[in-house]
């Protein structure tokens, strides 16, 4: 017993018995094709295996043609079959211009896969993905252009992760390393910019770190250092010149007492400390006319500094007696 | 295979004809009547009204410019009022009239109009009298080829030529598949060929992926207003200018007669230049200096150098064609196999170094460019008549040109893409726009062009019978359909009825069936005339040898026939027919000939029974 060619399929003895030149296995093989255009996909139809390459459907195409095309029966009564020729016909063009152009064939081949393939194509697609990323190293390890792209594109990653984890000396370097490889990046300056900002912020705080250890061991000296330090790598913070003052004041060089005093204010007209070490200074130099003015400012703009009421009170007081 | 019906390939070309025929599975090319290969397509009406066609045409073209027709070709199936017929009618010496309902051009010839197939029709014809004097019997199935960018206008206007001169077209083909089909018969190729096709008149570019004796065209490209001529014209232009110069601006172009005679030497002198550097021009006596002065003459020398550089944007025009077709076709130049030129102007050099430098490899070519397509034209013959299982050849030609139809704003809606394997067919359903509305006007275009009005317009199809509905609300989907051949048909159905609608097409460029027809019949009068002068004559000689046998006979018989009452009557009876006989002869009346042929016979086979000796019989003579 041969093996059934059409897999079962049920042919109408009406078209069967049709009177036209066509011998019988000829007719089945037309009326079987014709019956499956609408459930086959390109590939079935030109009986290939899904995805097969294009040149294979070229080739597969040629040889459907010659049984499907209508000219491959000159002069011969077809009948209804001519009609079916000619749509089959046109389906196998339709597949072969489909298949036959590596892009479309891409599209078709993803949107006609049959399931397993369809995981076995991601799985595919991941491993080119890892791959793809492997070539690349290799290949900026050998070219020394496309090396340079790399470790500016490098550096550049390099110092925006510094930059979030809050390494920002770290941040900084990078990113000026790569802005020196590649001027024209602009993201690059906009992050540096920010990168310097909080790396000198970072550098303020620490002196103001070390100068309130050193007030703690009474080295006045080096507190007041740490303290100037402070303020000048973060002249935006009033907290530091004020302490600066302090120190100073502390260690009786009521000059710079003063001059770190209106730096704070200078920094922040409105910051109530700045003016109640003003006051303080001077007072200590001897214009109480001065101080009082500066520590009712103070009290005025930060009515819960208990120090300044108190100094003012003792000014009062002074005056007074 | 002498028993099989004869069939014949043509190549209609724009300067010259081919056909061609395959004999015992060879194919090979049938020589005219006066032994050549080519057949000049050229056709005239002489001075005393008798039809020219061929080389005899060609001969008298220069004193009868105005009554000779050549380059029919660039005329077939064009629109009377398009930039072609335009530009044709300021250079060709016949005269151009529009049709009858004004869409298609007629020419001139002897105070009569022809429609352009009717001319092609006299070249096929007489291409078909040389392949009947070649097979001494009847010929009426033909491939006729056509360039590759003809549209479907054109593509009907040469099945109409076919079907005017008696062919029974079996298929139109396009020129450059043609080419490849004889170029790789009997071979077995397994590659992509490009057929560079530079013709007299049309320039052809196919990619063909050939394999498995499947010519499978990819994509075509092409000009079908670029050849051999417009070389020939920039040399009758650079002939005419240096001649106005040098003799006070006499312009020769204003005389026919001149200008004939500066066509035929401009192609002789392009022709010399392939094989030569140098060709010498002279025309004597060609223009009149004016009263009492000597008449002028022409005396030019051109170097191949100069025909170069009068003709480079031409060979341009070619390569730019052949890139924007590769360019379609998605293959490189270095992805190519095999290139195939093809047409007489391939022969000149610089179009040959074009060609190779932009494949980077030389081109191949066959002895005689000028009959590969009419071969591979009687190739597809013979296989769409006697399919064989040993040499088996199928063609998968593509359309040219985008097929739609406008649509709102004067656009062009694309239905069927150019380089779609034909045949094919697509459809594109219709709405109504107005209530009530029972007519849809469909105006089908062909082209490359966006707008609408820069493409071909191959007719209006008026769709109408249509139910009354709210708009919108009957659709009907219309389906457009490209035979083999690459001619467009057009029907349609309601999709909610099934029901054919019906379909009329206008403004189209070719003949009305009507017209095709009322030329069909006064060729078969003609037919017929011819026909029945020639069996008269035969009547005429066979009743006047049997009248003078009868009378040679009446002495011998006279004596036997008066002896009987029966015989005296046979006597008065053969009197009677030879007189009717002679009247006949003198009206020239078949009819009453092919009467009087019998009686004759029978009085002469009773004369001579009766002088040899036999018994009166008993029954009439």
């Amino acid at each position: 017993m041969p093996v059934d060619r059409f897999q079962g399929f049920v042919f109408n003895p009406a078209d069967l018995s049709e009177d036209v030149d066509l011998d019988p296995e000829r007719r089945r093989e037309i009326l079987f094709v014709h019956g499956h255009l609408a459930d086959w996909n390109h590939w079935q139809l030109l009986g290939l295996p899904w995805n097969a390459p294009a040149d294979r459907a070229r080739e597969a195409y040629r040889e459907k043609v010659k049984v499907f095309h209508p000219d491959r029966y000159p002069g011969r009564r077809l009948g209804s079959y001519r009609a079916r020729l000619e749509q089959v016909f046109r389906r196998l063009t339709e597949a072969r211009d489909a298949l036959s152009n590596d892009a479309t064939r891409a599209a078709y081949a993803k949107q006609s896969a049959p399931p397993e393939e369809f995981a076995r194509a991601e799985a595919r697609r991941l491993d080119e993905a890892e791959r793809a990323a492997e070539r690349r190293a290799r290949l900026a390890r050998t070219n020394p252009l496309v090396a340079r792209a790399g470790r500016v594109h490098d550096l550049l990653d390099r110092g925006r992760k510094a930059l979030a984890e809050g390494k920002f000396a770290q941040a900084v370097n990078d990113l000026s390393t790569a802005l020196a490889m590649d001027p024209a990046l602009a993201d690059a300056k906009a992050l540096l910019q920010e990168a310097r900002k909080r790396a000198l912020a970072d550098k303020a705080k620490d002196y103001w770190d070390k100068a309130h250890a050193a007030e703690a061991v009474n080295n006045l000296e080096l507190a007041l250092e740490m303290a100037t330090a402070a303020a000048a790598a973060d002249p935006s913070n009033p907290r530091y010149p004020v302490f600066a003052a302090r120190m100073a004041l502390r260690r009786g060089s009521l000059e710079d007492a003063r001059g770190h005093a209106e730096a704070a204010l200078r920094a922040a007209p409105t910051y109530g400390p700045a003016h109640e070490v003003l006051g303080e200074a001077l007072a200590e130099q001897g214009d109480k006319a001065g101080a009082r003015r500066e520590l009712e400012r103070a009290l005025e703009l930060d009515p819960g500094l208990e120090s300044a009421r108190e100094r003012l009170k003792r000014l009062r007081w002074s005056f007074l007696g | 295979m002498s028993e099989i019906e004869p069939f014949v390939g043509i190549d209609l070309g724009t300067t010259n004809s081919v056909v061609a025929t395959v004999i015992d599975g060879v194919p090979r090319v049938i020589a005219n009547r006066i032994g050549q290969v080519l057949t000049p397509s050229v056709v005239a009406v002489s001075k005393n009204g008798k039809k020219l066609v061929g080389n005899i045409a060609k001969r008298q073209a220069i004193t009868n410019p105005d009554s000779t027709v050549f380059a029919a070709k660039r005329l077939i199936g064009r629109r009377w009022g398009s930039k072609e017929v335009e530009d044709a009618r300021r250079v060709l010496p016949y005269q151009l009239v529009p049709g009858p309902e004004g869409h298609d051009v007629r020419v001139v010839l002897g105070g009569r109009t022809f429609a352009i197939p009717e001319v092609s029709a006299m070249v096929l014809a007489e291409l078909k009298a040389d392949a009947e004097a070649f097979f001494g019997r009847r010929v009426t199935k033909a491939v006729v080829t056509v360039p590759a960018y003809f549209n479907d206008g054109q593509r009907q206007a040469t099945k109409d030529a076919g079907r005017i001169a008696g062919f029974e077209v079996l298929r139109i083909i396009n020129e450059p598949t043609s080419a490849a089909l004889a170029y790789g018969f009997g071979k077995q190729m397994e590659k992509k060929v490009v057929v560079f096709d530079l013709g007299g008149g049309t320039f052809d570019v196919s990619v063909l992926d050939i394999g498995k004796s499947v010519y499978d065209v990819v994509a075509v490209g092409g000009d079908t207003y670029l050849g051999g001529e417009d070389f020939d014209r920039r040399i009758m232009d650079w002939l005419s200018f240096s001649f106005a110069k040098e003799n006070q601006g006499i312009d020769l172009r204003q005389d026919t007669m001149a200008l004939q005679r500066l066509r035929d030497s401009a192609e002789k002198a392009k022709i010399e230049l392939s094989s030569v550097q140098s060709a010498s021009i002279h025309l004597p006596f060609l223009a009149a200096a004016g009263e009492g002065k000597a008449a002028l003459h022409l005396a030019k020398q051109l170097t191949r150098e100069k025909l170069e550089e009068l003709t480079k944007d031409l060979v341009d025009r070619c390569i730019q064609v052949t890139e924007r077709t590769l360019r379609d076709a998605g293959i490189r130049p270095s992805q190519v196999g095999e290139v195939l030129l093809v047409g007489g102007m391939t022969r000149m050099p610089r179009v040959q170094q074009a060609v190779k430098q932009f494949f980077s490899r030389d081109p191949s070519r066959g002895v005689h460019p000028e009959e590969v397509v009419a071969l591979g034209a009687a190739i597809q013959a013979h296989a769409l008549l006697y399919p064989q299982k040993d040499r088996e050849v199928l063609l998968l030609d593509v359309t040219p040109q985008n097929l739609g139809i406008m649509v709102v704003g004067g656009y062009f809606a694309t239905i069927i893409p150019k380089n779609t394997t034909v045949p094919t067919s697509q459809t594109h359903v219709f709405t109504t726009v107005q209530d009530q509305q029972t007519s849809v006007r469909i105006a089908v275009l062909q082209g490359e062009s966006e707008k609408a009005v820069e493409n071909e317009l191959l007719g209006e199809f008026i769709l109408d019978g249509i139910r009354p509905a709210k708009r919108g609300e009957v659709e009907i989907e219309v389906a457009f359909d490209i035979s083999a051949d690459g001619i467009v048909g057009v029907s349609a159905r309601d999709v909610d009825t099934g029901q054919r609608q019906s379909i009329t097409v206008t403004a189209t460029s070719g003949l009305t069936e009507n017209e095709l027809r009322r030329i069909l019949d006064e060729n078969l009068d003609e037919l017929l005339e011819r026909k029945q002068s020639g069996e008269f004559e035969r009547l005429r000689e066979r009743a006047q040898i049997m009248i003078g046998e009868i009378e040679s006979l009446v002495p011998q018989v006279r004596e036997a026939l008066t002896r009987s009452h029966f015989g005296k009557d046979a006597l008065q009876k053969a009197e009677g027919v030879v007189a009717r006989a002679r009247a006949a002869i003198a009206s020239q009346d078949l009819q009453q000939m092919a009467t009087n042929d019998e009686q004759l016979d029978r009085t002469v086979q009773l004369f001579k029974g009766l002088a040899g000796g036999a018994p009166i019989p008993g029954g009439e003579a």
